[in-house]
């Protein structure tokens, strides 16, 4: 397998470092262009095609990285042996500042919102103003000129393309691994459904903001091998043009894969280096293509070429089971059981009082199950608890603590877990990284993200859920966007319960199941909610399973509590009995 | 009234009619569609271009009004078919497709016309003495005639049938739907009106402004940070968003220079994401 993973760089590599041996010297050096500008594109392709949003403004990197190097570069006489730590320096700082960017943005706008790629965009806007009026420093419309060659590289000669090509290689390979890491599956898991890995302990603004910062830093570097070799860095290598090239060549490569985008900005850059000249509406060509791509072909050239791959080989390329790895203990790991108090909660919202001053405390193990009418408040005090409806007064506190307006993860990571009504998995990753999201929850942290081991972390409780929904061994590989109804419940609920949170939140855990399923999820709720000594709060509105699974009842109705008890004292209340006959409003 | 503090206002008043117009089919869209119009600016541009091409041909001025209908119209129409319409519901792709759009038509423009900057002859080249100075004939012409668009269009809005369409499907489209009202008809007028009004500041913004082929994507990101500020709730949210986000840009271009201007707006608009992800007029 390590040989496999190496082929392709290997490969890779050769191809390039054979080209100017099989060309001219002058193709080499528009080659090496081409791949440089390949590699802002991996970066583009990353945070686009991996984690999911969309930079537009990536030339503010490239371009910062392109001034900072040159300005180096002229200095190199008088800072003599300084050069490399500044250099450095040079790919640090637009690193830094694409993080800082990420953290402001990222932390405050929704996944899918217009807000990052406009500000981005701004921002590189910004950057072209700057460079260009700023004339004392950056020489202005005529840019930088004069930039040095690198100490015995001529940057028309061959040694200055191979250092070009080994570095597009180490990148692509960098890419490529970093996607098949920890943080690789949550860059995915983030891009499908940021607001469940949210619930599963993620600040997944950081994860998006790191993913940016890689973007930025391969934009960086590419700048910086772009200064030396041209010799001239000008306001239009900060400008929005650029960053909508590498954008295009992302898109029209295959923004999934390293590959893809180097292949994207080498073909479109050949091909123009053929066409400008003769032809006016190349570029109107370029845009056409890419709004096809968008359109119809997501994958790019390099999905095509995949896909007929895996058409005429199939079998090729699956991943061989590893063998499993003991899981480090959970993160929360504090067997106490959690003091759950509603204070006088009251949400109003859009004029319709939703909660009404619900008191409630939890503070015994076991399942509580919340019944009540539609519209009494369930699901709407689970919102409350776990910040994805904003309080109006009172207040929530766990074990002491005051969580009235913590937000998704914080709570996830105090050792709450929530299941949903509508199931909700990451449809397009295989059932197995489904499973590790869940197991990674509250364990994950620090070099972990980056290291192969735990994609075969195995505990405990996942042999028994396995036992127990043999699905999850039996479709490891399919998308869990394919499972049935049922299947996707008991995915839910097991990736829930691998993060052995010690206050479990389960809204309708069985709505939509067959009886038989009901009856068999049931039961494993019941096995696995008492195996981890945990407290669960249930929704549920079928009798026979809250009289099978309660240890005591909470009411709910017009968003306060109407009363708490057995099953028995809640089955003969009168005031319950009344507002389920419709007997009072 | 001293002289210099009317200019000021005026000023203040013409820049933010401007703003209002340019923004007011952009946040339409997003508030109807849910669609960020990533070539809006283009459409701007597409309306200066117009009156290039009416003026080159030797036609007086107001001949590029028809010209501009037709032409945002019949792309307005064909980019919400091919392009809005299938991507619905796929934010990212939306903003990529109408960004694919966007560059299509500049690099279309720089094709035919080239990059370089053009200029259209003045209009109403005289001046008009009021609140004790003289202020250019044109731009008084243009701040009566927005501001009697916008008193039209809010009485349109409040008062005809159409209008209360309009804020059915906005409170609830999939309910719009089943009583009856065509959501998808409404999409498609609803584009094309929103690009035909960019269309239409840019025909009238035509003599004041340098044209050149990239000049929409400032009316782009203006117009975005008209919506963070003054949110999406109607009107009024338009105004207030305009007022600020041109009021500022005023203040710091005139006391500082221009990228000043610039930055402070790309500022007030993060602090806004930050403290007021609403904007400061939000949808009820």
């Amino acid at each position: 397998m390590a040989w496999s993973r190496a082929a392709r760089p290997t490969a890779l590599l050769v191809v390039l470092l054979a080209v100017p041996l099989a060309t001219s010297d002058y193709f080499a050096y528009e080659l090496g262009l081409y791949l440089l500008y390949g590699i802002a594109a991996q970066g583009v392709g990353l945070a686009w095609g991996r984690a999911g949003f969309l930079p537009l403004g990536q030339a503010l990197f490239f371009g910062l990285g392109a001034y900072l190097t040159g300005f180096v570069l002229k200095g190199a006489a008088v800072h003599g042996s300084w050069v490399l730590v500044l250099l450095l320096v040079a790919v640090a700082l637009p690193t830094a500042l694409a993080y800082l960017i990420g953290r402001l943005v990222f932390a405050r706008s929704h996944a899918n919102g217009p807000d990052f790629p406009l500000i981005t965009l701004a921002l590189t806007m910004l950057g072209y103003q700057i460079a260009n009026q700023w004339t004392s420093v950056t020489g202005g419309f005529n840019g930088l000129t004069g930039i040095p060659q690198l100490p015995g590289l001529d940057r028309y000669g061959v040694g200055f393309y191979d250092l070009v090509a080994v570095v597009c290689v180490l990148s692509t390979a960098g890419v490529a691994w970093l996607q098949r890491t920890p943080l690789g599956t949550l860059w995915s898991a983030t891009a499908q459904n940021e607001d469940r890995l949210q619930f599963f302990g993620f600040p997944t603004d950081r994860l998006k903001s790191v993913a940016f910062a890689v973007s930025a830093f391969l934009a960086a570097v590419a700048g910086l091998l772009y200064a030396p070799q041209q010799g001239l860095v000008t306001p239009l290598s900060v400008g929005f043009e650029l960053s909508a090239g590498f954008l295009i060549w992302a898109a029209v490569g295959g923004r999934a894969s390293p590959y893809g985008a180097l292949l994207g900005a080498v073909f479109i850059g050949l091909l123009s280096m053929e066409l400008r000249n003769r032809f006016t509406y190349w570029e109107v060509v370029i845009a056409l293509i890419f709004i096809v791509v968008v359109l119809r072909f997501p994958v790019g050239i390099i999905g095509g070429v995949e896909r007929a791959w895996s058409w005429l080989f199939p079998g090729h390329g699956r991943l061989t089971a590893t063998r499993p790895v003991a899981a480090p203990g959970s993160r929360l790991a504090t067997t106490s059981v959690p003091r759950l108090a509603y204070e006088a909660v009251e949400v109003v919202k859009g004029g319709v009082r939703i909660l009404d001053g619900l008191r409630m405390t939890v503070d015994q193990p076991g399942i509580h199950c919340i019944i009540g009418p539609n519209g009494a408040g369930k699901t709407s005090s689970f919102n409350v608890l776990t910040g994805r409806l904003p309080l109006t007064s009172g207040r929530i506190r766990l074990s002491g603590r005051d969580v009235s307006r913590a937000r998704a993860d914080v709570m996830a990571r105090l050792g709450v877990g929530r299941k949903f009504q509508i199931p909700s998995v990451f449809g397009g990753l295989s059932v197995t990284d489904n499973i590790r999201i869940g197991l990674w929850a509250n364990r994950i942290g620090g070099m972990d993200l980056l290291r192969g081991a735990p994609q075969a972390w195995s505990t405990p409780l996942l042999l028994r859920l396995q036992r127990a929904f043999p699905f999850l061994e039996d479709s490891q590989q399919r998308r869990a966007g394919t499972l049935s109804q049922g299947q996707r419940q008991m995915l839910e609920f097991a990736m829930t319960a691998l993060a052995e949170p010690n206050l479990l939140l389960l809204d309708e855990p069985c709505a939509g199941l067959s009886p038989d399923e009901t009856q068999h999820l049931s039961s494993v709720i019941a096995d696995v909610v008492r195996s981890l000594g945990a407290t669960a709060l249930m929704i549920e509105h079928d009798m026979a399973a809250v009289e099978a699974l309660a240890d005591d009842v909470f009411v709910l109705h017009q968003g306060s509590l109407m009363a708490a008890g057995s099953y028995a004292e809640i089955r003969s209340n009168r005031d319950v009995q009344a507002i389920y006959a419709g007997g009072r409003k | 009234m001293t002289p210099l503090v009317a200019t000021y206002a005026l000023n203040f008043v013409y820049q933010v009619e401007i703003l209002a117009l340019v923004v007011l089919g952009l946040g339409v869209v997003f508030g109807l569609l849910g669609v960020m119009n990533m070539a809006h600016g283009e459409f701007v541009m597409l309306g200066a271009y117009s009156v290039i091409v009416v003026q080159r041909m030797g036609l007086p001025f107001l001949w590029g009004l028809p010209v501009t209908l037709v032409v945002c119209i019949v792309i307005g129409w064909v980019a919400e078919r091919l392009i809005v319409r299938p991507l619905r519901d796929r934010p990212i792709d939306t903003l990529l497709g109408t960004w694919g759009l966007s560059l299509l038509m500049r690099k279309g423009v720089e094709a035919v016309f080239g990059k370089g900057y053009q200029n259209v002859n003045g209009q109403l080249t005289g001046t008009i003495h009021l609140l004790g100075t003289t202020y250019p004939t044109y731009r008084i012409v243009l701040i009566v005639a927005i501001a009697v668009g916008f008193a039209l269009l809010a009485w349109w809005y409040l008062r005809s049938p159409a209008g209360t369409r309009v804020k059915a499907v906005v409170g609830n489209p999939v309910l719009a739907q089943a009583v009856g009202i065509n959501t998808q008809r409404m999409a498609t007028t609803t584009f094309v009106c929103g690009v035909t009004v960019a269309g239409l500041a840019g025909f009238a913004l035509a003599p004041l402004v340098t044209i050149e082929p990239d000049m929409g994507l400032n009316f782009l990101l203006n117009g975005f940070f008209v919506l963070i500020v003054g949110g999406l709730g109607g009107l009024v949210g338009l105004g207030v968003g305009s007022g600020v986000i041109g009021g500022a840009q005023v203040l710091v271009a005139s006391l500082i220079n221009q990228t000043a201007g610039y930055l402070t707006v790309l500022i007030i608009a993060i602090v806004f994401i930050w403290l007021k992800p609403n904007g400061l007029v939000p949808r009820r």
